[in-house]
C-alpha cells in the first residue's frame, strides 16, 4: 500500500512517515499543495494523508481538486484541535475521515487501516485465504493456526495480494504500491520477493502457486475455487481443464458449430412446422417421419455442441411424435413449448467455450507444431505461449492441413515422421508453400539422411533442424524466423478496447507496408509487446482493466522499451488528460475521430526519423556494418546466449594490411574504396547470428555465434581469399576530385591487391567475457602482423602450440 | 504410425465434429462416409484400422451396415464402434451378441470422444 502525505511541517512529516513505515507502508512525502497535487498525478496512491494547512494550496483545495478530477483514493485529512469548521468543510470537499493533531500514532493507524479497507477492496478485517489468515491489525500472518514470518516487503506483497484477490499485478505496478519513489529498485527485487514469499507460504503448507504467474502480465493470488459447472454442462462438455489440443478441438468445433448453425435451424424449422400443421389437424404422415428424423439427428448431436439442453429437448420430440400414435392437444401444448425452448436454446452461444483461453488474442502470432509426438509438441506449445506466441499442434497430417487452414499459422515447425512416407510429409510441405505470402517452415527431425534433406530443400528454402533439440532453443530460433520476416516492414503495434478503431487503423496503415499488430484486451499486453517488439506504439487513453496511460508507464520504466515512441488516440482533449499522458512519457498525441492522412503522416514521421537516428547511431557510414558501440549490445547478446547454452563463440579482430601506405600512396579515398568493399565482403560473408562492425581506421570486429576456431578460421580464409583476388583500380595520387573509382576485377594495370590480418579468439577458452576476448584476439593478431601478415592466427591456448594459417 | 478410422455418418456437421475430435485429440488420420453403402465402398478400399458407424441412417442403417462388412472377407475384420442414442445395458447385449466391439452414445462428448474409442478398441492415446 502507498500513501502520500502532505505535510509541510518536516518533524510532523516524519513522525508520520515512521509510523507507516512502521506498518509497512509505502510513505512518500510532498510538502505543499501543489507538490502534492503534482505527485498524485504522476504516481498511484493508495491513501493521502493531507495536512488542511499548507502553502501554495491548501488541503481543502487539493481534496476538491482531487475528487474533481476523479481521484477516488481514500483522503485523511490532518486538523488542528479546535477547528470544526475545518472538519465540515474538508468532510464536504471529498474528505473520508480526519485526524486532530496532535495525533495518536494509535488511531492514526487505525483510521488509516480503516479507510485502506473501507475503499472497496476487501471487507473483512482479518483477511482470509484457505488455510492462511492475515491480521492487518496485530500485523499477524498465519497459516493453519502457525504463525508465519514474514520480511516487511513480503507481508506488503501478501497484504497487496490479499486486498485485491482478483486482479493480475505486474512488476511495475507493484514496484508503484510497495516501495516509494525515491527508493524504486528494479523489477528483479519484485520477482525475488515474491520467490521468497513463495517459498514461505509453500513450507507452511500451502500449494506452491498460491501467488500465479500470470504470463507476460504479472502475478495474482490464485483463486480458490474455481466455481464448478453445472452438472449438465460438465456430463457433455466436460468440466477438466481444456489442455492446448483440445482448446484447439473446442475452437475448431465453434467454427464448425458457426457453419451449421444456418442447417440446424433449418431442422428446428421442420419441427416447427410439424407443430404447426399438427395443430391446424393437417400433419402428413410424411412431414411427421421428417420431423422425428430431424429430432433425432438433433438429439444426437446438440449436445456435442454443447447444447446438452437442446439434446434433452429434442429427444423428448422425437419420443412424442414417433410412431403414428395421435396426438392430444395436451400432448400439443407440450410439444409446441418444447420447440419453442429448442429453438431458444440453439439461438444462444454454446457452452463450451468457457473453455477457450479467454480473448486469446489473434494479433500475436501464431505456431502450428505438426508432430505426431504429443508430449514434445505440447511441451513447444507452452514454451511458445511462455513467448507470447499462440500455439497450435497437429498430431497427424490431415490435422495439420486443417488447422493450417482454419487459423493460418506465422510459422511452422514440422516434424516429416508424422509421414507415413517422406512423400507424404513432402507433399505437405509442397501444400504449405503453396499460398501467399509464404508461411516459413522449420522442418525438423530425427533421421533425415542427406537425400532426404536434399528433397526437402526442393521443395523451397527452409530452416533445417536436428533433433533432439530443447523445447527453449526451438523457441529461440522460431522466435528469429519470425523476426526475420517483420524485419522488412516497420512494425507498429496498436492497443484500442474498440475493434472498429482497431480496424480503421489497420486499413489505414497496410498499404504503407507497415507491420500492423492490434490489441483489443490490454490484459495481454506485456507479451503481445514483447512478441511484436514493435518500432512504434499507439495507445488508447481509456480502456477497461488497464488505461494507456498505466500501460505507458510500464513500457517507460521497461529500459528495453525507453526509445520506443508512444502515440495516444484519444477523444479526450482536456488539458488534464493531455498533460497526464505526457507525463507518463507519451511522444505524441492524436484525437479522435482520426483523420486519416494525418495520422499517417505522423506516423510516418516518428518511424523515418527512428530509422534514420537509429541507422546514425548503429551503422558506420563508410562500411555500412555495425559501429563499436552496436556491435558491442550485440556481442554482448550472443555472448550471454553462449554461456546460457553452452554454445560456442568465436571472435575475430581483423585489420587491412598497409591501410597506411594505401592512403598515403593513392589517397584517401582508394583507402576508403578498400574499406567500403570489404564491408560489404564481411556483411556478405557474416550474417544471420554474426555480428560484423568496423570498429576503428582498418579494424573490423567479426563475432561468430555457433562457431568453433577451426570454423571460423575457414570462414575468414574464405573472405581472405576473396579480398586477395581482388584488383582495386587505384585513384590518381594526385587527385582529381572524381571519388574512389569502384573496384574493377581484371581491369589493366597498375592494379592494387590487398589483404589483412586476423586474429581469432574462442569462448570460454580465451576469455568469458568480450573485453578478455578481444584482448586475445588482437595479440593473435598482432603475432599475425609481426610474422608477416595477409594471415590469421588463433590466440595461444594455454599450454598448446599456437597454429597459423597463412592465406 | 498413426491409426485409421472410418466415420460413417449422414450427418455432415456430425461427420466433421467427430473427424476434428479424432483428429486433432488424438491424431489419428480420418476418414469419412455419409452412408452405409459408401462407407462400406471406403472401407474395401482403404482397410481403416476401425469404423465409427452411426445406428440411425436412412437407407441402410448402421445394424445393416455392420453385417454387409460382416458378409465381407476384405473388412470382416475391422472392429466397429456404433454411435448410438441407446446405450442401455440390454441394447449393449444386443450388439455385444451381434459382434460389435462397442457402443458410444450420443451426443457425444466432443472432448471425450477420441478416448472412448480408444478404450474401446484397446488403442494408446
Amino acid at each position: 500500500m502507498r500513501i502520500l502525505v502532505v505535510e509541510d511541517d518536516q518533524l510532523a512529516a516524519q513522525a508520520l512517515t515512521e509510523i507507516l513505515s512502521s506498518q509497512n507502508y509505502a510513505v512518500e512525502v510532498a510538502s505543499d499543495g501543489i507538490a502534492g497535487w503534482e505527485m498524485v498525478e504522476a504516481y498511484d496512491y493508495d491513501l493521502i494523508l493531507l495536512d488542511v494547512m499548507l502553502p501554495r494550496m491548501d488541503g481543502i483545495s487539493l481534496c476538491r481538486e482531487l475528487r474533481s478530477h476523479g481521484y477516488t483514493m481514500p483522503v485523511l485529512l490532518l486538523t488542528g484541535r479546535d477547528s470544526g469548521h475545518d472538519k465540515a468543510i474538508g468532510l464536504d470537499a471529498g474528505a473520508d475521515d480526519y485526524v486532530v493533531k496532535p495525533f495518536d500514532a494509535e488511531e492514526l493507524v487505525a483510521r488509516v487501516r480503516a479507510l485502506l479497507r473501507r475503499s472497496g477492496m476487501a471487507s473483512m478485517p482479518v483477511l482470509e485465504w484457505g488455510k492462511l489468515r492475515f491480521d492487518p491489525t496485530s500485523c499477524e500472518v498465519t497459516c493453519n493456526g502457525k504463525p508465519l514470518s514474514l520480511t516487511p516487503k513480503e507481508y506488503a506483497l501478501l497484504e497487496l495480494f490479499l486486498r485485491n484477490s482478483r486482479r493480475v499485478f505486474s512488476c511495475g505496478m507493484i514496484l508503484e504500491h510497495l516501495w516509494s519513489y525515491d527508493e524504486t529498485p528494479g523489477e528483479e527485487a519484485v520477482r525475488t520477493h515474491i520467490k521468497g514469499l513463495r517459498q514461505k507460504l509453500k513450507a507452511a503448507g500451502l500449494p506452491p502457486d498460491a501467488i500465479e504467474t500470470v504470463y507476460g502480465i504479472g502475478y495474482r493470488l490464485k483463486p480458490l475455487e474455481p466455481t464448478p459447472a453445472s452438472p449438465e454442462i460438465a456430463k457433455t462438455t466436460t468440466s477438466e481443464p481444456a489442455e492446448p489440443l483440445k482448446q484447439q478441438a473446442i475452437a475448431l468445433l465453434m467454427k464448425t458449430w458457426n457453419r451449421f448453425k444456418g442447417r440446424v435451424s433449418e431442422q428446428v424449422s421442420v419441427i416447427e412446422q410439424a407443430v404447426l400443421a399438427l395443430q391446424s389437424h393437417a400433419l402428413t404422415a410424411e412431414l411427421r417421419q421428417q420431423a422425428r428424423q430431424e429430432a433425432h439427428t438433433l438429439a444426437g448431436s446438440l449436445g456435442t455442441f454443447g447444447f446438452p439442453e437442446g439434446s434433452r429437448l429434442a429427444r423428448q420430440i422425437e419420443q412424442l411424435i414417433q410412431g403414428e400414435k395421435l396426438l392430444g392437444e395436451k400432448e400439443c401444448r407440450s410439444l409446441q413449448q418444447w420447440v419453442m425452448a429448442l429453438r431458444h436454446e440453439i439461438e444462444r452461444p454454446p457452452h463450451g467455450q468457457h473453455l477457450l483461453p479467454e480473448s486469446e488474442d489473434e494479433s500475436r502470432p501464431l505456431l502450428l507444431v505438426v508432430d505426431p509426438d504429443r508430449v514434445l509438441a505440447e511441451q513447444i506449445v507452452a514454451e511458445a505461449q511462455k513467448n507470447g506466441l499462440r500455439g497450435a499442434i497437429a498430431l497427424s497430417l490431415s490435422a495439420a492441413r486443417r488447422q493450417f487452414h482454419s487459423d493460418r499459422p506465422d510459422v511452422v515447425l514440422l516434424d516429416l515422421e508424422i509421414a507415413e512416407h517422406l512423400e507424404d510429409g513432402l507433399a505437405l510441405l509442397a501444400d504449405l508453400n503453396r499460398h501467399t505470402p509464404p508461411t516459413p517452415i522449420l522442418v525438423y527431425s530425427a533421421q533425415a539422411d542427406v537425400n532426404d534433406r536434399l528433397a526437402i530443400a526442393q521443395q523451397g528454402r527452409h530452416t533445417f533442424l536436428q533433433k533432439p533439440l530443447p523445447p527453449d532453443q526451438i523457441l529461440e530460433i522460431v522466435l528469429r524466423v519470425l523476426q526475420r520476416i517483420d524485419k522488412a516492414a516497420s512494425r507498429v503495434m496498436i492497443v484500442d478496447d474498440d475493434v472498429g478503431t482497431l480496424s480503421t487503423l489497420q486499413t489505414l496503415l497496410r498499404p504503407w507496408g507497415l507491420h500492423v499488430t492490434t490489441l483489443a484486451d490490454p490484459r495481454h499486453f506485456l507479451e503481445t509487446l514483447e512478441a511484436c517488439s514493435p518500432d512504434l506504439l499507439i495507445l488508447d487513453v481509456e480502456m477497461p482493466h488497464i488505461s494507456g496511460i498505466e500501460l505507458c508507464r510500464v513500457v517507460r520504466n521497461d529500459s528495453r522499451w525507453g526509445g520506443l515512441p508512444i502515440l495516444f488516440l484519444t477523444a479526450h482533449t482536456e488539458p488534464e488528460v493531455v498533460n497526464q499522458v505526457f507525463t507518463a512519457g507519451a511522444d505524441d498525441f492524436i484525437s479522435k475521430p482520426i483523420v486519416g492522412p494525418e495520422l499517417v503522416t505522423r506516423i510516418m514521421n516518428r518511424l523515418e526519423r527512428l530509422k534514420l537516428l537509429r541507422d546514425r547511431a548503429e551503422v558506420d557510414p563508410l562500411t555500412k556494418v555495425a559501429n563499436r558501440q552496436k556491435s558491442t549490445q550485440d556481442l554482448d547478446h550472443f555472448l550471454q546466449r553462449a554461456r546460457k547454452h553452452g554454445d560456442p563463440l568465436c571472435l575475430a579482430v581483423l585489420d587491412l594490411d598497409a591501410l597506411k601506405q594505401i592512403n598515403g600512396q593513392y589517397g584517401h579515398a582508394m583507402g576508403d574504396a578498400v574499406l567500403r568493399y570489404l564491408g560489404g565482403l564481411l556483411r556478405q560473408s557474416f550474417y544471420g547470428e554474426d555480428v560484423v562492425a568496423r570498429w576503428a581506421g582498418g579494424e573490423f570486429v567479426v563475432g561468430m555465434y555457433g562457431v568453433n576456431q577451426k570454423g571460423a578460421v575457414q570462414r575468414l580464409l574464405k573472405v581472405l581469399d576473396t579480398l586477395k583476388h581482388h584488383a582495386f583500380v587505384p585513384t590518381e595520387p594526385t587527385g582529381n576530385n572524381t571519388p574512389a573509382i569502384d573496384p574493377v576485377p581484371d581491369a589493366q594495370p597498375p592494379l592494387r591487391h590487398v589483404s589483412f590480418s586476423a586474429g581469432v579468439a574462442e569462448f570460454p577458452s580465451h576469455g568469458e567475457d568480450l573485453r578478455s576476448l578481444y584482448r586475445a584476439a588482437d595479440e593473435a593478431l598482432q603475432q599475425a602482423k609481426q610474422t608477416g601478415r595477409s594471415r590469421i592466427m588463433l590466440a595461444p591456448l594455454p599450454a598448446a602450440d599456437q597454429e597459423v594459417a597463412h592465406g | 504410425m498413426s491409426k485409421r478410422i472410418l466415420v460413417v455418418d449422414n450427418e455432415e456437421y456430425i461427420r466433421e465434429v467427430a473427424q476434428i475430435c479424432l483428429e486433432t485429440v488424438a491424431g489419428w488420420e480420418v476418414l469419412t462416409a455419409a452412408s452405409g453403402m459408401e462407407g462400406i465402398a471406403i472401407a474395401i478400399e482403404e482397410k481403416p484400422d476401425a469404423i465409427l458407424l452411426d445406428i440411425m441412417m436412412p437407407d441402410m442403417d448402421g445394424i445393416a451396415t455392420f453385417q454387409k462388412l460382416q458378409e465381407n472377407e476384405a473388412t470382416r475384420s475391422i472392429p466397429v464402434v456404433l454411435l448410438t442414442a441407446k446405450v442401455q445395458a440390454a441394447d449393449r447385449r444386443r450388439y455385444e451378441a451381434l459382434g460389435i466391439r462397442a457402443a458410444i452414445a450420443k451426443p457425444f462428448d466432443p472432448l471425450q470422444l477420441a478416448s472412448q474409442v480408444a478404450t474401446a478398441l484397446n488403442w494408446s492415446l
